[in-house]
């Protein structure tokens, strides 16, 4: 059962919105509950304390009177409870909500302005979040996780095509099938970490083994799936050839 | 037998003697080259390597020459080919420790060895003329005296000199001039040739005077080129940032001007409105008073709040030459009749990141999110700039319409757009590559392209 929170400084907004979300869990027959209403970040947090679910916030913004507004609260919130589902209320059609997004991987905004977008964006929002949780449930995707600084990235694992070092010390270029970004890492780290699936074909690349499609031995290349050549080194060729000859098999 | 003793005991004093002027030369880089090398231990023991196997291949060399006597070949010219040869050394170790391009390597190598011989200069009046005798103990003590204090302790001065007096800054702004480089780089390279040409004249001509004035001039009127182009380039730059801050102001009236008229046209509506309103309260629907005050919102919303809003988040980009570049991009996608959203949620002061590179990867990114949008329908950008915990985040991101090739992605000629282009993102990717502390990313997300920046503070 998702539990939900609820933190809203203006004490008619938050009845509304708690009796309009218990109406919408009881009538879809949401696996959800009302864990908590309140006007202040501190009794929310301290909730998040005692439980340790995954949870869905439902956060205003601005805070009035108290301690931290929505975003530092948001940030809180994260610290404790990385998979939780952060939903910004906000009496501002203008939100920043690209910078919310991108580093509190907020799920949505919802206008209060008036009462009908409001309801409408809460059940939006439970709507969207039951069929994700649901997909979660269903797939069974293994991500290679990377920091760049202040935020973390999930790459689906069966996405990467390879791994070259980058120019400048200690820096890692990751290539997979839509994205492209740097970190500071090292191949040999990396290639202990991602263990056999990965093949460390030249001292600067490593290779996810199914995404090599052929092997040319004449140049000293492979080719990728996608049609990129790499070079691989001499010390290498007999692995790169068994892995092949072992694939082949399988 | 003998010779091999010979050779050690001058190695040795050689790599004493060159102990001071490699710290001269760390510290000159240090100034020149704006920071500390890389801190990581595994760099530190191995610069700390670098070290002895420069002062070693040096002196070792150094004696050899020495006791051969190959620097005394054909009038000098083994000198002047020692002194090219150490320069080339240095060069590769700037290199090696710095872990900076070539180009830096080498101009800083050069002016190093400038600043060297300026303080050999003055150490060598300390003891011009004399010619010592080191197998006697007075004068090797003499000449110990002055290698090893007066020389050391000349050098210390000098880099006091140069360093109270800001001239790395200097150098810095000099470099980022690429027009003058190729004539200074020259006149540089030459310069080790020229000072032993003239030592060797005034020697041959007994003219040690002279010498000295020909020198101390030539000196004086590198460093005067020097001060010139940079005061040059630092009022360009000047006069150059007052235009852009006028562009900026007229571009900001003329948001301000439209604003206004909006807002008189939302006025006259509203009156209206307000009219209308009036005789719905009146007969009691509710309903339709509703309607109206949502509908009012919105039309508010619409015409004045957009403006009002992105001048809003412009405010807080308080780096000016970010800002007049969003400014410019901003009122061309206007033209376009692009949707854009700008959004600055903390002030943005300041980066690491040189303002032309940043400006110039921005520029390019942008353009790029402008041409795959324009003329489409729904087409999307969203711009964002975020400074928190110590950390810069610029993210363009626009809604993707055709598929891209990543590996392929910034290579020269790359592109989607048909030929004569495919050249901005292999220049972003040159340009990020001198600095460490930038982290690109590239990604495809939920139908729409994403370009980011994130810089360590």
């Amino acid at each position: 059962m998702l539990p939900v929170y609820i933190c809203e400084d203006d004490e008619q907004i938050r009845r509304a919105e708690r009796l309009y979300l218990e109406k919408q869990i009881l009538i879809e027959d949401y696996d959800m509950e009302i864990a908590l209403c309140t006007g202040s970040p501190e009794a929310l947090l301290d909730c998040l304390a005692k439980d340790q679910r995954q949870g869905v916030y439902f956060l205003d913004v601005e805070l009035k009177g108290a301690s931290m507004d929505g975003f530092r609260l948001g940030q809180e919130i994260r610290k404790r409870d990385a998979r939780g589902f952060l939903i910004y209320v906000t009496a501002f059609a203008d939100l920043a909500f690209e910078t919310f997004r991108y580093h509190l991987e907020a799920l949505d905004y919802i206008c209060k302005q008036n009462p009908e977008q409001m309801y409408a964006g809460l059940s939006r929002c439970l709507k969207s979040i039951v069929e994700r949780v649901e997909r979660e449930q269903g797939e069974q995707q293994e991500y290679f996780t990377v920091k760049t600084l202040d935020v973390v990235r999930h790459i689906p694992l069966n996405e990467i095509l390879y791994f070259t070092t980058g120019e400048g010390t200690h820096r890692i270029a990751l290539y997979a099938r839509q994205e492209r970004l740097d970190f500071i890492g090292s191949m040999q780290e990396l290639e202990e970490r991602l263990g056999e699936d990965f093949i460390r074909v030249h001292r600067a690349y490593l290779v996810r083994a199914d995404q090599i499609a052929q092997i040319d031995r004449k140049d000293r290349e492979f080719i990728l799936k996608n049609g990129e050549h790499c070079p691989y080194s001499r010390s290498m060729s007999k692995r790169l050839l068994e892995s092949a000859a072992v694939r082949a098999r399988k | 037998m003998k010779n091999w003793q010979y050779f050690w005991q001058i190695t040795g004093l050689n790599m004493q003697g060159n102990i001071v002027p490699l710290l001269f030369v760390l510290w000159m880089a240090y100034i020149l080259l704006g920071r500390i090398p890389d801190c990581r231990r595994a760099h530190i023991v191995r610069s700390l390597l670098a070290c002895l196997v420069l002062l070693f291949v040096l002196a070792s060399l150094g004696a050899v020459c020495y006791i051969t006597g190959a620097w005394n070949w054909y009038h000098d010219t083994g000198q002047v080919l020692w002194k090219y040869f150490s320069l080339v050394c240095e060069m590769l170790f700037l290199g090696f420790v710095w872990r900076t391009s070539p180009r830096n390597c080498c101009l800083a190598a050069l002016v190093i060895e400038l600043l060297c011989s300026y303080g050999e200069f003055l150490s060598y009046l300390y003891n011009y003329g004399i010619t010592y005798d080191l197998s006697d103990l007075a004068q090797r003590r003499s000449y110990f005296f002055w290698m090893l204090v007066i020389h050391p302790l000349i050098i210390i001065l000098c880099g006091l000199v140069i360093h109270i007096s800001g001239m790395g800054k200097v150098y810095r702004q000099w470099l980022e001039q690429e027009k003058v480089h190729k004539g200074i780089l020259c006149l540089l390279a030459v310069y080790p040739l020229l000072y032993f040409l003239l030592e060797k004249e005034a020697y041959e001509t007994d003219m040690t005077s002279t010498y000295y004035l020909i020198l101390g001039f030539l000196l004086l009127v590198i460093h005067l080129i020097f001060v010139y182009v940079v005061r040059d380039r630092e009022q360009k730059q000047y006069i150059m940032d007052q235009q852009a801050s006028l562009q900026q102001q007229t571009i900001y009236i003329e948001k301000m001007e439209q604003i206004q008229k909006e807002l008189r046209s939302f006025r006259h509506d509203f009156k209206n409105m307000m009219a209308g309103m009036y005789l719905q309260a009146k007969e009691g629907n509710l309903d339709a008073v509703q309607d109206f005050i949502q509908e009012m919102t919105g039309d508010f919303d619409r015409q004045v709040g957009g403006q009002i809003r992105l001048l809003n988040q412009l405010g807080n980009v308080r780096m000016m030459e970010v800002r007049s570049l969003f400014l410019d991009k901003l009122s061309r996608m206007q033209q376009d009749r692009i949707s854009c959203e700008l959004e600055v949620l903390n002030p943005f002061e300041a980066t690491r990141m040189r303002s032309t590179d940043l400006c110039r990867c921005l520029g390019i990114f942008i353009d790029n999110a402008m041409d795959e949008v324009r003329g489409r329908e729904n087409g999307q950008i969203s711009l964002m700039i975020s400074s928190l915990d110590g950390c810069t985040t610029f993210r363009i991101k626009n809604t993707l319409y055709g598929a891209i090739d990543f590996g392929r992605m910034g290579q020269a000629g790359y592109t989607t757009k048909g030929t004569g282009h495919g050249i901005g993102l292999e220049n972003c990717r040159r340009i990020l590559a001198k600095y460490d502390f930038v982290f690109p990313f590239t990604a495809v997300q939920d139908g729409y392209f994403v370009q980011e920046l994130k810089i360590q503070e």
